[in-house]
């Protein structure tokens, strides 16, 4: 069996797709290792001539990307601990408690998924001014903080949580909400994983609004930042490969540290459907 | 346990200081200097120009500090929008002439007149200072004029044995096919396909080929089309031919790829506007000159658009902020020298006899161009069309559509997008 | 059933913070939306009143028509082929390779970047004449493609970069499914002489069933609001045939300061999403139970 050719086939099949699947983010740091003139040539090499790290030098001297960085972090950051706070009770309610109106109430939640975003954009530009808040971080996360497809999760975890480790409680004399921080909490930890990261994800890749929201440069995050690189008239590849890759290293990393975590817990709201 | 939470709690009182955050206002009435903003929609080659001349503005005295936010052009006009509905808008904004229309009936922008004195007002050129005035009032500063030009490659018409820069539609077709067969490589470089940008160079090249025969892209009063006749025609059909009949110029060409398809030399003649030169003259052995717009359908005109400085209308407008953006205005108007190197010309004439001015290659050779610039069409429904036309315009000449059939199509889309504002 | 009935009552509480955010910032500018459609208002000058003058228009333009459909082609051609690959790729991650580890990371790793970033990578690796598609295609001497600027092509790159973006995402939610099904079933069928592809095709394919109707559900949303992807990589063009809605959409609100239509457009395609939604459910999700 060991041998079978079919096998070794589908080894040398599977070994192509991963060379698919990865080379377009290898091309992403080759084109950014080189010089534009070796970008846009009539010679073309795979590899770069004159290998530099310029288009780097340049994205961190005559930008404000660690700035943006650290904004986006912020409000990632923000995002998803105000998402969390908020998704996982009402999830427990949708999961657990039988309240009058549930079910209308969840699909309104539901519907919110479907709405295109243009169309709150002008509403909410406005109501933000009204509060004084434009031009600040806040402004930024805040349409972001209601997530649908998060409750979603863990309302499909949490219904997969047995009832009888509540009747115990209850049974104790365990208020709802002892229960629900000190079993409901602890034991959804996967599925909270989930959460964190997809809107963790989520507000990291916001485009549109923070575009519209935040005045400074110095205050932008860094999608808008990076957008700032295709130039008035013309584009730079190797320079937007530079920051496009500078850009997604911390999400790299965010999910080199998460990412067991995040395939379990998207896993968990796959299961009941 | 207890120390996590600590942290945890510090992080968010931190964060949440930073989140709310609306960073550095001028305090009033203190001393030093008056910080006021800007927004620009330059970014790239431009944009670093541009920053150079706000860096040498906020040397060049210590009354006023301007901070330029940059926003990337595609997105620029969503923002001031939005921002200007909630009067949230910086103190100086750029806007294109062509879009001034759809912020002046709503009273968006501050009326100018007494802040600059007739002397100022005369430095500048004429069309392009009418070109902001509505109603009598002056609206925004002209702060350059960007016509469409003729780009050649220097080399290429040697090798084809060509000593004069073409000037007719014939004359171009010729000296194309000349070089197309000397050296195997493109005539023209005309963009005709979306790309990052739409095909808006055809568009321009339409406008300026209608005015070139006596025609105009819209009537007068700017209330209907008024290129579905004998002029659109020929205007049209030539742009067809250079690709189908004649082959002289890529089809599914973009924006980009036309610009990279003359800087490497592939193409002899590349229209585009004169903010292409700053890009160009950095390219590494690339030979070429720059010219007006040739006189391609006889007459002289040119599509041209014009960047123009406006002061936003503030719910509570400061006297001293306003003085303080006109201050602005006048110094970067009469600095134009230092813009002209991203390839746009400047609008006063004091900037034209600067030394430094003529020093520059390739402007002095396309300055005249100013002088035959065609103002954008006055009606909100503009952006529209221009859009419109674009997408229009690429198809007809992509496919070859019947240019009768496409004309007729064309007038009816923009019959239609005016009757809707 | 729980004793100590206060059920309304805790459901309202543990409800509360979310609604709160959510009428804040969904449901309120939802209806100021709702509101804003049926007034003339280019977001500067004072709005006029004009009832259903906006609704009725977009049935008669043209631009409105084709941006739904390239709406819906886009819905068409990447809902099947999202939702095959992500199952086929979960079979992969699910099987016997010695790879499967490597595989689930690979496929799942490019869901974290960003939109942009994704876009103006693809933009660049389909450029026609310096991108490396094209590059090695010349290299092994074939005709290059015109991935970005033909109209044939074009929304079917938009397409093939959707599917290397987010078809991890599926594949995470089947290999669960998956992963779900007892091994004695597989073992079972072996032992009557089922092929592989037999067990897949009467085995897998039934029982993860209620994964393939959430995959469809939220496939169809995604697709249904694209604009991101096709907006940086094509810009609609070429000559508009790749303009999806919700470029329409805003173009219309934020370029044409025509706000009003633009809200108008949006909710129409709200009630074509929420009424696909429904349907699949009513269709789909009822076999289940």
């Amino acid at each position: 069996m060991r041998h079978n050719p079919k096998k070794i086939l589908l080894r040398i099949f599977e070994l192509l797709i991963i060379f698919i699947w990865v080379f377009p983010l290898i091309w992403m740091v080759i084109t950014s290792l080189k010089l534009e003139q070796d970008v846009i040539t009539k010679t073309f090499t795979f590899w770069p001539r004159n290998p530099t790290f310029a288009n780097y030098t340049k994205a961190f001297t005559s930008t404000y990307i660690l700035n943006w960085m650290g904004n986006s972090f912020i409000v990632s950051l923000g995002a998803m601990l105000i998402t969390l706070v908020v998704d996982a009770p009402i999830a427990y309610a949708f999961a657990k408690i039988k309240f009058r109106g549930r079910n209308v109430l969840f699909w309104a939640v539901m519907g919110g998924m479907m709405v295109p975003f243009q169309v709150l954009i002008v509403p909410l530009y406005l109501q933000f001014n009204s509060y004084g808040m434009i031009n600040t971080l806040a402004a930024a996360l805040l349409p972001r903080v209601a997530l649908p497809i998060g409750i979603f999760i863990l309302k499909q975890f949490y219904e997969g949580i047995p009832i009888d480790l509540e009747e115990a409680a209850f049974i104790d004399g365990s208020s709802r909400y002892r229960i629900f921080s000190k079993i409901i909490l602890p034991l959804g930890q996967s599925a909270m994983a989930t959460v964190i990261i997809l809107s963790f994800i989520n507000a990291w890749n916001d485009f549109l609004w923070p575009l519209i929201v935040i005045n400074d440069t110095i205050k932008y995050t860094i999608t808008v930042g990076i957008a700032n690189f295709q130039g008035t008239h013309g584009t730079q590849y190797s320079l937007i490969m530079a920051g496009a890759a500078v850009a997604s290293i911390p999400q790299i990393l965010f999910y080199i540290f998460f990412r067991k975590k995040i395939i379990a817990g998207i896993a968990t709201s796959g299961l009941k459907g | 346990m207890k120390k996590k939470l600590l942290v945890v709690a510090l992080i968010t009182v931190l964060a949440t200081g930073m989140l709310f955050a609306q960073g550095t206002k001028e305090q009033a009435g203190s001393q030093g200097p008056l910080e006021i903003t800007f927004w620009s929609l330059f970014t790239g080659g431009d944009g670093e120009f541009f920053d150079a001349m706000v860096k040498e503005f906020n040397a060049s005295q210590d009354q006023i500090v301007m901070k330029n936010d940059m926003v990337k052009f595609d997105n620029y006009y969503t923002k001031l929008t939005t921002a200007l509905a909630a009067k949230t808008a910086p103190d100086v904004v750029v806007i294109h002439q062509g879009n001034l229309l759809n912020y002046v009936p709503s009273g968006s922008l501050l009326p100018l007149d007494s802040y600059f004195d007739a002397a100022t007002l005369n430095d500048f050129q004429a069309a392009p200072l009418d070109a902001c005035k509505f109603d009598g009032k002056l609206y925004s500063i002209p702060f350059d004029v960007h016509p469409i030009v003729m780009y050649y490659n220097k080399d290429l018409m040697a090798a084809a044995g060509i000593t004069k820069v073409p000037q007719s539609a014939q004359e171009i077709i010729d000296a194309s096919l000349a070089v197309k067969k000397a050296t195997g490589k493109w005539g023209t470089a005309i963009d005709n396909t979306t790309g990052v940008y739409k095909a808006y160079t055809l568009t321009r090249m339409f406008i300026s080929m209608l005015a070139q025969q006596g025609g105009s892209l819209l009537t007068d009063d700017a209330s209907a089309p008024n290129f579905n006749n004998a002029y659109g025609e020929k205007a049209l059909v030539w742009m067809q031919d250079l690709v189908h009949k004649y082959q002289v110029n890529p089809t599914e060409l973009d924006y980009d790829a036309a610009m990279n398809t003359f800087k490497l030399g592939d193409a002899a003649f590349y229209f585009n506007g004169v903010w292409a030169t700053g890009t160009l003259e950095q390219q590494a052995g690339l030979n070429f000159g720059a010219a007006p717009l040739p006189p391609i359908m006889g007459g002289q005109a040119a599509w041209a658009g014009s960047h123009t400085l406006a002061i936003p209308v503030q719910k509570n407008q400061d006297p001293a902020r306003v003085e303080a953006a006109v201050t602005f205005i006048k110094w970067m108007t009469s600095h134009g020298e230092m813009w002209a190197k991203a390839g746009h010309i400047p609008t006063r004439k004091s900037v034209a006899q600067k030394d430094a001015m003529k020093a520059l290659p390739y402007r002095a050779d396309y300055a005249a161009a100013a002088a035959f610039a065609l103002p954008t069409p006055r009606t909100p429904a503009w952006e529209e069309i221009y859009g419109t036309l674009s997408d229009k315009l690429e198809y007809a000449v992509t496919k070859n559509q019947n240019p009768k059939a496409a004309l007729a199509d064309m007038d009816k889309t923009v019959r239609d997008i005016i009757a809707s504002y | 059933m729980i004793p100590g009935n206060k059920d309304t009552r805790d459901g309202i509480v543990f409800s509360i913070p979310f609604l709160f955010v959510y009428l804040a910032f969904m449901i309120y500018p939802l209806l100021s939306g709702l509101y804003i459609s049926f007034f003339k208002w280019d977001i500067l000058s004072s709005a006029n009143f004009i009832g259903f003058t906006n609704y009725k228009t977009l049935f008669t333009d043209e631009k409105f028509y084709t941006s739904l459909w390239h709406t819906f082609e886009f819905v068409l051609m990447t809902t099947p082929t999202l939702l095959v690959v992500g199952f086929l790729m979960a079979l992969a991650v699910t099987g016997t390779s010695p790879y499967k580890g490597i595989l689930e990371n690979i496929f799942f790793f490019p869901y974290i970047f960003s939109m942009t970033v994704v876009s103006t990578l693809w933009a660049w690796l389909m450029q026609k004449d310096w991108g490396v598609f094209n590059q090695a295609l010349m290299h092994i001497n074939l005709q290059p493609v015109s991935w970005l600027t033909n109209e044939n092509l074009a929304m079917w790159s938009v397409g093939l970069t959707t599917l290397w973006w987010t078809a991890g995402f599926n594949m995470v939610l089947f290999s669960a499914g998956i992963k779900q099904i007892p091994k004695e079933v597989y073992e079972s069928a072996a032992i009557d002489g089922a092929t592989y592809l037999q067990s897949v095709r009467h085995i897998t394919i039934p029982l993860v069933r209620s994964t393939t109707v959430l995959c469809l559900i939220l496939q169809i949303i995604a697709s249904f609001n694209v604009f991101g992807q096709v907006y940086v990589m094509t810009g609609g063009g070429p000559h508009g045939t790749t303009r999806v809605l919700v470029q329409y959409i805003y173009e219309t609100g934020f370029r044409y300061y025509k706000m009003g239509y633009s809200a108008a457009m949006s909710y129409i395609l709200f009630l074509i999403i929420l009424g696909v939604s429904v349907l699949q459910y009513a269709l789909l999700g009822r076999k289940d139970q």
